[in-house]
């Protein structure tokens, strides 16, 4: 997504190393996403459940 | 030895000749190992590593190159891409957005970082038209945190 739109800024990150981080995010199982600090989800989804996630997210900041 | 086996090597360099179009750089920011301890700092226990990889991925293709700078020294570089931590790195080329990564891609992250890699030499991805009708109707800033171990 971040290769496709200008607005999507992609941070792919290491929760062992970063365990601060891992603990701020709550990081308890892997693959977890978060996005825009408000949606969250663990687990490799297919892209369509995935976009449902990101969209929910960019309909709750507006 | 390097880290990444020879076969992989291969594989990659490759894959690297079929599917890169556009040049990308990778721009990383790391810390030096210092001799002096400074009390409440750690040290960048995989900034070394990560260079190495990094490093060896840039020697696959002429169309890559790795760029180090030393976070201490290039700050308003890493602030401007948002890189406060080491070690970090992104890819220049022909994304639109940007995909930043944090620690060192090993395991299932080195797959990611082939694939963004790639990608960004692309400047397209294989992402369905759903999604793609998506993205271009966005107007504001996201951001997507994915958070990985490497095994």
């Amino acid at each position: 997504m971040a290769v496709e739109s200008e607005h999507v800024t992609a941070d792919v990150i290491e929760a062992m190393e970063f365990p601060d981080l891992s603990q701020r995010y709550g990081v308890r199982g892997v693959p977890k996403i978060v996005i825009n600090e408000t949606t969250e989800f663990v687990g490799a989804l297919p892209e369509a459940e995935y976009l449902a996630y990101v969209q929910k997210a960019v309909e709750g900041s507006q | 030895m390097g880290q990444i086996s020879d076969a992989d090597r291969e594989t990659i360099q490759n894959l690297f000749a079929e599917s890169l179009t556009g040049d990308v750089e990778i721009v990383m920011f790391t810390e030096r190992e210092s001799l002096i301890i400074i009390p409440g700092k750690e040290p960048c226990e995989m900034c070394a590593q990560t260079q190495e990889l990094l490093e060896e991925v840039a020697s696959l293709s002429e169309k890559v190159t790795l760029t180090v700078h030393e976070l201490s020294s290039a700050r308003e570089q890493a602030f401007a891409l948002g890189i406060s931590r080491v070690p970090a790195f992104v890819f220049e080329g022909a994304a639109r957005g940007r995909v930043r990564f944090f620690g060192i891609p090993a395991g299932y992250e080195f797959s990611a970082l082939i694939g963004d890699l790639i990608d960004t030499s692309t400047g397209t991805t294989d992402l369905s038209a759903e999604t793609r009708d998506f993205l271009s109707t966005l107007t504001e800033d996201i951001n997507i945190k994915v958070f990985t171990t490497p095994t």
